[in-house]
């Protein structure tokens, strides 16, 4: 192969943090003017390779040799003048600015003022044909936008490299398809691109290279075109898995509650019913107003009208606390900002809603709390040193677990998951899904809504689209094709 | 073409809304339209100002760390401090403007220290500068004895209390550091990078902005702020005493956040931290003129108090309150 | 090989960790070594009695204030709600008798507080600086209506006819003065007996109930705690109003010391050092982490620190300079000792 083909080659790059080895010898090469997908489970290791690259993290051995020029320290500011730019999840952009002095932030100098920037912005804005005005705020824009402002940005500094850490995954389908469009556009321009995702579509859709990551190592670096989506999987999580879903539990019994009426300024007259047993999938855009339908049932958002009734008894839902004693669960959207303390343990964590029923007269309990603890993290197979350990220290899954075990120990009636299995690696989502097909098998009800729709296809009895507030149909997904839900969803059809 | 006018004109009225502190200084002054002492004058608004300048030029400052996502409790002891410190130079025979410049400094000094340990330790500002502020509130009695002191230095008084074209002087000086700091957070560098820092940290630090250094020099600023505040009120009234300004620092700090500098950081400004300010003033100083003949005499000290508790009670919690209900209605 | 030296480090850090922990302890404890060194007179019982008396109104208001200060909150309308309770409650001795007068003062402090706390609520401050402006004005207004009240007069205990007994000795009084029984407990102020009392309802409140455990959840975070199920409206509108008890405790014992109260000088600065008590013993002003007696710790070290300078006659303005200097360089190293953690 052509040395000068190769963009970037990193070669035995090994970082460890207290406790873990997150990369192992890692080597990779990529390829000029392709799209080079990394695809790996949470704590492969991608994450840490791309902030090493980026200057975040630094390595402890190793090299790194970008465009022909070997680098051993490294910070953000000076890899993005080299002309290597990442795309966060969580979007690199100061919220209070402007888009135009976003694109040209610590820049303002070279740009002599600001005039100058929005001018520049305006003109790189046009050239991946956005529209977006650069005199509006960030925090004014949608999360495609965003991405827009943050591709803009990469641009503005002639990157050669562009890594893009899971793009996807706020998107709707149709920014999605205008992504790959600008995706490819750039491809064909000459600039190279990373593309990590867990989305094993998008990858066969968009990458013409794949790296599989696992446990800080690099599997294998193959071309898309000699890989299967099994073997993919395979590679990932080191084994076969025959499924990555179990059968669909089938424990769909009566009406156990009836939502009526639900009026907000986003939902127009949600009404349905869930059945006893039942797994019930929630399919729609994000946005589209399905997290704000649990959110109502709950009592975390106010609703007007809104009747809810279990076991034909009105229930009276003000907000989370009337929802919890109704025999409700809700695992919220955001696992770190609105479902654990962070710097509480894994303890105070699982037991914080369910301390009214090991206390007497106020006063708790502490080894029923104790006990709890342990049952929930055998349970669950939570992986925690010791049940005091800092929630902030465990991985995603193992946070998740923690909400899902707080819910498991007070048994209620209807648990409603709101994105269980995002940013989680495959293998725990096959746990969650089992755990999920455990309690409807002991009598508890489901809402689930994700992002994912074959898992939500896969694993739910009967499925709701919702579209801008309205739900738009009502599909049994054995019999229903997913395409046909999907644009239900997305407000075909009329 | 018609959508950016259309959104320039929403933008406004976005503006006027979240502009609590135009609504209320309206208010007052139709309010005063009913008072039988007539404070529409030059004479009113010059001695309003002479009143108001010291904390405009302490909230000139104290903008700069609040824009900065801090805030600075320390002001009110600088500010008593850097009076004490130029009274009692010159009394011991400093010429008055090395005396003044010294004093300056002082508020520079402490700056920096409140910068070392807020942006360099990463401390919280709210509580090691409400500490500073005690620190410096104990140098400035032990330094003057719990007394006031003054001097008898003819120079030194004509710094606050001469005229320069037709304006009271203390005025002109608040204009013109009200026009560099507007210029400096405006159309430089520096001031951008301070919106940036204060919107997001780790993104402006990942965008090169050399963070920690400028927001360092925001509570340089401001410390350098309060000291010159501290000069011109010694200087207007000719006496440095350590009782002032028990209540400045949070007062100045309220009425930034109420001119709509925000305490999330990254918003604001120097026009809205001035506006704030011209509230808070405003109303104690209309409050004291506020008379009808016949009827009403005048308005006791502590309904004024008490009006004025109301008045700072009431906008912020109407600021919280419409963001609660804009979170509500989802 | 490898492993025991990481097991011997892992002890390394925890003995550093406990140093690190109780470092306002060590503070203490270098602080009473050195001045017994220095001032022999620092270790006579009769200095100890007057430390112990030196648990006066500050002892209580941070114990109140630690509870908000746990719940992610601030209050800064203490002097405003001391001085109203103060003077509301000496106004009503002679209308209504001394006990009835200090019951209502206690009652007057939780309704205060709840009413803060209600407020609060209402507007939706749910953020320490919405918070913090809130109180800081809501201070001027119970400060304003004290004054109103009162006509700005101080009012003195000497023209007060009904008696007060325990106004009287609440502060200068001992045990020994109640029961007559003369023994080492003989010496010990009243002041600290009621501190004490406080301070081991409010431990096992916070440490036991369910209630004073949701404190700390509120604290941590405040969205997950309510969609955890925890009535984090009630528990904000709590916290006020034991804050706001504490606080006509504190009220008492202030006025009780002095034989003039004035209204605008008997609360005066008492946010300032509650918070500062509070912080100085390491609770967390981001909410969640510390309790009680962390507070017991803070007051401790400002008490010591005035007795032993009293003691080695340090000019009183130089006192405070220290005292500022202690704060600022304790809570430096509280953050130093987080980062790091």
């Amino acid at each position: 192969m052509d040395k000068s083909d190769i963009i970037l080659s990193i070669n035995g790059i090994n970082k460890s943090f207290p406790g873990v080895k997150a990369l192992s010898d890692a080597s990779m090469e990529v390829r000029k003017g392709t799209v080079h997908g990394v695809v790996g489970e949470n704590g492969a290791g991608k994450s840490t390779l791309m902030k090493i690259l980026s200057g975040i993290h630094t390595k402890d051995s190793g090299t790194i040799v970008f465009d022909g020029e070997t680098i051993e320290h490294t910070t953000p500011i000076q890899s993005i003048r080299r002309g290597l730019s990442i795309i966060y999840q969580e979007f690199n952009l100061v919220n209070t600015l402007t888009v135009g002095e976003n694109i040209f932030l610590g820049r303002f100098k070279e740009m002599k003022g600001l005039r100058n920037s929005h001018k520049e912005a305006r003109k790189l804005l046009d050239s991946i044909g956005s529209t977006i005005d650069t005199h509006s705020l960030v925090s004014d824009l949608s999360a495609a936008e965003k991405q827009m402002v943050e591709i803009t940005k990469a641009l503005s500094f002639d990157s050669k490299l562009i890594i893009m850490d899971e793009p996807s995954s706020s998107l709707t389908a149709d920014e999605l398809k205008r992504l790959f469009v600008i995706i490819d556009d750039l491809r064909k321009k000459g600039v190279t691109m990373i593309y990590i995702s867990h989305k094993l579509d998008e990858i066969f859709q968009l990458c013409d290279i794949v790296t599989v990551m696992r446990d800080g190592f690099i599997v294998d670096t193959k071309l898309i075109n000699d890989l299967t989506r099994n073997d993919m999987i395979a590679m990932m999580i080191g084994r076969e898995i025959e499924n990555e879903w179990p059968e669909r539990p089938r424990c769909a019994g009566e009406t156990l509650m009836e939502v009526q009426n639900i009026r907000t300024r986003k939902l127009k007259d949600i009404s349905f019913e869930l059945k006893k047993g039942e797994i019930l999938g929630f399919v729609g855009l994000v946005g589209a107003g399905r997290t704000e339908i649990v959110r109502a049932i709950y009592g975390a958002d106010r609703a007007k009208d809104l009747k809810i009734m279990i076991n034909d008894k009105l229930l009276k839902i003000r907000k989370p606390a009337d929802g919890k004693r109704s025999g409700i669960g809700l695992l919220p959207e955001d696992r770190k900002l609105e479902g654990l303390v962070l710097s509480f343990s894994v303890k105070d964590n699982i037991t914080m809603s369910s301390l009214n029923n090991i206390a007497k007269f106020g006063f708790v309990n502490t080894s029923l709390e104790n006990d709890i603890a342990d049952r929930q993290i055998k349970a669950l197979s939570i992986k925690t040193p010791t049940p005091h350990t800092k929630t902030k220290t465990l991985s995603g899954g193992n946070q998740q677990k923690c909400i899902m075990g707080r819910w498991l120990e007070l048994n209620p009636d209807i648990l409603i998951l709101d994105e269980p299995t995002r940013g989680i690696d495959v293998g725990t989502k096959y746990e969650i899904y089992l755990l999920m097909k455990e309690i409807v098998e002991n009598g508890g009800s489901i809402i689930i809504i994700s992002s994912e729709l074959p898992e939500v296809l896969a694993m739910s009895n009967r499925v709701l689209t919702i579209c801008e507030g309205r739900i738009t149909g009502e599909f049994n997904p054995e019999e229903t094709s997913a395409h046909d839900i999907m644009d239900a969803a997305i407000g075909g059809g009329d | 073409m018609d959508v950016a006018t259309l959104s320039f004109g929403r933008k406004t009225l976005k503006i006027l809304g979240k502009q609590k502190a135009i609504v209320a200084v309206a208010l007052i002054l139709i309010a005063m339209l009913f008072s039988s002492s007539n404070i529409f004058t030059r004479n009113h608004l010059f001695a309003f100002l002479v009143v108001a300048a010291p904390d405009l030029v302490i909230a000139f400052g104290v903008t700069f760390a609040v824009i900065c996502r801090a805030c600075d409790l320390s002001v009110g002891s600088v500010m008593c401090l850097s009076g004490i410190i130029a009274i009692q130079l010159i009394n011991s025979g400093v010429p008055v403007f090395i005396a003044v410049l010294i004093a300056i400094l002082s508020g520079t000094v402490i700056g920096f220290i409140n910068g070392f340990l807020i942006v360099q330790q990463k401390t919280e500002a709210f509580i090691i500068t409400l500490g500073m502020g005690m620190l410096l509130k104990g140098v400035a009695l032990f330094m003057s004895n719990a007394r006031p002191v003054s001097t008898q230095d003819p120079a030194f008084n004509s710094i606050s209390n001469s005229t320069i074209i037709g304006l009271p002087s203390i005025v002109v000086y608040m204009l013109i550091i009200g026009v560099l700091a507007y210029c400096l957070l405006r159309f430089t560098s520096f001031g951008r990078n301070c919106y940036a820092l204060g919107g997001d940290y780790e993104v402006a630090e990942h965008s090169g902005i050399n963070v920690v250094r400028t927001k360092w020099a925001a509570f340089v600023i401001t410390g350098t702020c309060a000291a010159i505040a501290g000069v011109l009120l010694s200087s207007r009234i000719n006496t440095g005493s350590a009782i002032y300004g028990d209540l400045t620092p949070l007062l100045v700090n309220c009425s930034v956040v109420i001119g709509g500098t925000s305490f999330a950081g990254g918003v604001g400004g120097i026009a809205q931290s001035g506006l704030g300010i011209a509230v808070m003033h405003m109303l104690r100083y209309c409050m004291r003129m506020f008379r009808i003949d016949g009827v009403l005499p005048g308005i006791n000290q502590h309904v004024q108090t008490l009006v004025f508790g109301i008045v700072i009670v009431a906008i912020i919690a109407m600021d919280c309150y419409a963001i609660k209900r804009k979170k509500e209605d989802v | 090989m490898l492993k025991q030296e990481a097991l011997k480090k892992k002890r390394l850090n925890k003995v550093g960790d406990f140093f690190m922990e109780y470092l306002v302890l060590m503070a203490i404890v270098a602080l009473v070594i050195v001045t017994a060194i220095v001032e022999p007179r620092f270790l006579t019982a009769n200095n100890f009695r007057n430390i112990m008396g030196q648990f006066g109104p500050l002892s209580f208001t941070a114990l109140g204030m630690t509870f908000i200060i746990l719940g992610g909150f601030i209050d800064l309308s203490l002097p405003g709600m001391i001085s109203l309770i103060a003077m509301i409650t000496l106004s009503l001795f002679d209308v209504i008798g001394e006990v009835p007068a200090m019951i209502f003062g206690m009652a007057l402090g939780v309704f205060l507080g709840a009413f803060n706390g209600t407020l609060l609520v209402r507007v939706g401050a749910t953020t320490q600086a919405k918070a913090l402006f809130i109180t800081f004005g809501m201070s001027q207004i119970y400060g304003a209506i004290s004054q109103l009240i009162t006509g700005g007069h101080p009012i003195s205990r000497l023209f007060i006819e009904h008696p007060a007994p325990i106004t009287q000795n609440l502060s200068s009084g001992t045990i020994g003065d109640i029961f007559g029984f003369s023994s080492f407990l003989d010496s010990i102020p009243i002041t600290f007996i009621v501190f004490l009392f406080f301070l081991a309802i409010l431990f096992i409140f916070q440490k036991k109930t369910v209630l004073g455990r949701s404190i700390n959840y509120t604290g941590g975070n405040f969205l997950a705690a309510e969609l955890g199920g925890i009535p984090t409206k009630r528990i904000m509108v709590m916290i006020y109003s034991i804050c706001g008890f504490m606080v006509a405790i504190g009220a008492i014992a202030a006025f009780s010391r002095t034989p003039v109260a004035a209204p605008e000088i008997i609360g005066a600065n008492y946010e300032r050092d509650s918070i500062m008590a509070v912080v100085v013993g390491g609770t967390s002003l981001t909410g969640g982490r510390g309790n009680v007696l962390r507070t017991v710790l803070g007051v401790s070290l400002i008490i010591l620190l005035s007795n032993c300078m009293n003691l080695m006659q340090i000019n009183s303005h130089l006192q405070e300079v220290f005292r500022g200097a202690v704060l600022v360089t304790a809570i430096w190293l509280d953050h130093r000792r987080h980062a790091n953690a």
